[in-house]
């Protein structure tokens, strides 16, 4: 073992409420993994990547299409909004149920860009790469999910 | 049963507090700054978007705004700073559990949950407990041992749960289906998507992930002489998922460092150094922790 001068050393109630904090918060992390979303953090599940997709299913890759009053379309990315794409794929059912939520998103890319051409509309793409036996056709559709004009 | 407490509290050298120490307050601090910038620019996203967490909910946390988020990410990085250098290690350690806390609410409150950072959060919640310890001093510490112990735990939890997870959610079609490829496809680099050429090969590794993830506990109960050969696997592993996806998981990687002994670390010769801190009623703590450190270079 290590040598060296032994301080330091816990009494019983440090190491009675160390013992009760270690076993809470493995069962808190326990509980969350079983029964948790992600609604939980930090306890929730680690469900990233946890998902199963099958190896003929098309691979969807999202992405938000702004026009500005210029006619011109760029792509938000985060560096345009503030909002990361998984975030935006994240509440994507409230964009469709309610495609006039997405003015926030305009509201987000004019605070973060005061100089530049207001946006006129915002659509929530949808690409579909084909894929066949696990490899990628090089074929894809778009899906529009939500537009909204000003 | 005293076999399990003497392992959760195995001292450790208080030099290898101090500088894990170090390491995560530095991280938390280039983790503002350079690693999730994105975090910031939530203060300016419209409200519409925030989704409290249950945790933002039952502490009736404030709706970010850019005053709020702006407040937050200053007050941290100084406090993360000043930790960094050891002193006063309740008091900031505290001060930055309680703010970043609070910046992972404003982080993931957005629509997307990250996972990477569950093993720091337990080693941010520990270290305000592990006492005073300086970058050279030997003299052994069991409370910085238990701090070290439980990031340890957690760093292990996170991959042996992330298995439990993807049979929870994927279920067993998980080894078969097409995980990975959807990955490479979306965000691979151009290492990644030459993989996606060779199916077959991502489901190989479909099941080697799992296995290496259902089998990481094993970390706790190797040979000592083989123990660094699964923490230098999960080193490897988080650097191919780097190659392949430019995902870092870099939270988690800090927090592995638990596992290493960075008291052996040379660091640069001070002229003057300062004595360590006096400990357990040892008259001369000076000369034996010399001698400890001798003997830890020499084993």
């Amino acid at each position: 073992m290590t040598t060296g001068v032994y301080a330091d050393q816990l009494g019983p109630p440090g190491r009675r409420l160390r013992v009760v904090a270690t076993l809470t918060g493995g069962a808190l992390l326990l509980a969350g993994t079983i029964a948790g979303t992600d609604d939980d953090f930090p306890f929730g599940p680690f469900r990233v990547y946890a998902s199963a997709n099958k190896l003929d299913a098309p691979v969807a890759d999202t992405r938000i299409e702004g026009v500005d009053t210029a006619g011109q379309r760029l792509t938000l990315t985060e560096a345009e909004t503030g909002i990361r794409r998984a975030e935006i794929e994240g509440q994507s059912d409230r964009f469709t149920a309610a495609p006039a939520r997405l003015s926030t998103v305009a509201t987000a890319y004019e605070r973060r860009n005061p100089d530049a051409a207001p946006l006129t509309a915002i659509v929530v793409v949808v690409r579909w790469h084909e894929v066949r036996d696990g490899r990628p056709t090089g074929q894809y559709h778009d899906e529009t999910r939500a537009v909204w004009q000003r | 049963m005293a076999a399990v407490t003497a392992w959760l509290f195995e001292p450790v050298p208080r030099a290898r507090v101090a500088r894990f120490r170090t390491l995560v307050y530095l991280f938390v601090a280039a983790d503002l700054v350079v690693f999730t910038p994105w975090v910031r620019h939530h203060g300016q996203v419209p409200a519409d978007f925030y989704r409290p967490l249950l945790l933002g909910r039952l502490l009736h946390l404030p709706t970010p705004t850019p005053l709020l988020v702006d407040t937050v990410f200053w007050l941290l990085l100084v406090a993360a700073c000043a930790a960094a250098t050891g002193r006063a290690p309740r008091a900031l350690g505290w001060t930055v559990f309680v703010l970043y806390s609070e910046w992972m609410v404003v982080a993931m409150s957005y629509g997307k949950v990250d996972h990477d950072r569950f093993a720091l959060l337990v080693a941010l919640a520990a270290l305000p407990t592990a006492g005073p310890a300086r970058h050279r001093d030997t003299t052994l510490t069991q409370r910085g041992g238990w701090a070290l112990r439980v990031t340890q735990l957690a760093a292990v939890a996170v991959y042996f749960l992330s298995a439990w997870a993807k049979l929870r959610f994927g279920g067993l079609d998980w080894l078969t289906g097409a995980t990975l490829n959807w990955a490479l496809l979306r965000r691979g680099t151009a290492l990644g998507q030459l993989l996606t050429e060779a199916p077959g090969l991502l489901v190989a590794a479909q099941f080697g992930i799992l296995t290496f993830e259902l089998l990481s506990p094993l970390v706790f109960v190797v040979p000592r002489r083989w123990r660094y050969l699964p923490v230098g696997f999960f080193y490897a592993f988080h650097l191919s998922v780097f190659a392949t996806v430019t995902i870092s998981f870099i939270p988690q990687q800090i927090a592995l460092a638990s596992f290493l002994p960075l008291e052996r670390l040379a660091l640069p010769r001070r002229s003057d150094p300062r004595p360590p801190l006096a400990g357990g009623g040892v008259a001369d703590s000076v000369g034996a922790a010399r001698q400890g450190t001798r003997g830890g270079a020499a084993r």
